[in-house]
């Protein structure tokens, strides 16, 4: 599986204490040059440098032709006060997905909300941490026996990182991980 | 010139109510005590991140990056809200 990371990702993920577990649920991860000059944090560029040099994270080649894409898109998004900031490493990351038909890893509400109304774009898979961690557990990484073990995980990681999951979208991950505890 | 792709009506009343939710969230969370120690222009950064949800728009007005900034947002105990 191959995802693309953006820095609201990666700079909230650093923080979790078992960050190691997005290594093995993908073989491999591309970030942009433009994310990696977002991140100054001894924590991030830690964490960073590491996924770099087990060759984990690749810096991606991006092309003309990608360019093109970010102008098209940029100039197609009428600004609207209801999508929060959609700064240009951000919307490279969602072209990147695309192109590579990788899952896009974000935690920007304006990301998310480009999938939901822009048809050009709403087949780019984007989970924030708590769908990363649902596949985590579908993939054996992660041990759950019950949907209360997989609420345990999520609360750890609410705890390390300062984040809070919408209670409707954790509702519909705890659904999804009861199902496929009876699978 | 390419054409605008715009969000529909219905869209747009489900991100202000989810907006307005996140917002009561972090309002709540926040430790109001550490951000009023704050210097003014670190200070107002938070208060807009609480307000908007937007660590772009917040990051900018602490003149930091947004990974300098998200340091600052976990000691302010605001939380991320996706």
């Amino acid at each position: 599986m191959i995802g693309v990371v953006d820095a609201c990702f990666i700079i909230d993920w650093c923080r979790y204490r078992r960050r190691e577990l997005l290594e093995r649920l993908f073989s491999v991860l591309f970030i942009h040059e433009e994310t990696l000059g977002q991140l100054r944090s001894e924590k991030t560029i830690t964490y960073v440098s590491d996924l770099l040099a087990k060759g984990k994270l690749r810096l991606y080649p991006w092309s003309h032709s990608e360019e093109d894409e970010y102008l098209r898109l940029r100039s197609e998004i009428v600004v609207d006060p209801r999508i929060p900031s959609l700064e240009r490493p951000d919307m490279l990351c969602l072209i990147m997905a695309k192109r590579l038909n990788a899952i896009l890893l974000s935690e920007n509400i304006g990301i998310h909300r480009v999938i939901e109304f822009h048809s050009k774009y709403s087949n780019v898979v984007v989970w924030t941490a708590l769908e990363t961690l649902e596949n985590i557990v579908y993939k054996g990484f992660l041990n759950v026996h019950s949907a209360e073990d997989f609420l345990r995980y999520v609360r750890e990681y609410e705890h390390d990182t300062s984040h809070i999951f919408k209670s409707n979208r954790l509702k519909q991950s705890l659904r999804r991980i009861g199902l496929w505890l009876r699978r | 010139m390419a054409e605008k792709v715009k969000p529909g009506r219905e869209l747009i009343e489900k991100w202000v109510r989810e907006d307005e939710e996140a917002r009561r969230i972090r309002r709540e969370k926040a430790n109001w005590e550490f951000i009023e120690k704050q210097p003014p222009r670190i200070r107002f950064a938070l208060i807009v991140f609480i307000e908007t949800g937007d660590i772009y728009k917040a990051s900018h007005i602490a003149g930091l990056t947004i990974d300098e900034f998200n340091e600052l947002r976990v000691e302010a105990k605001i939380p991320i809200i996706t």
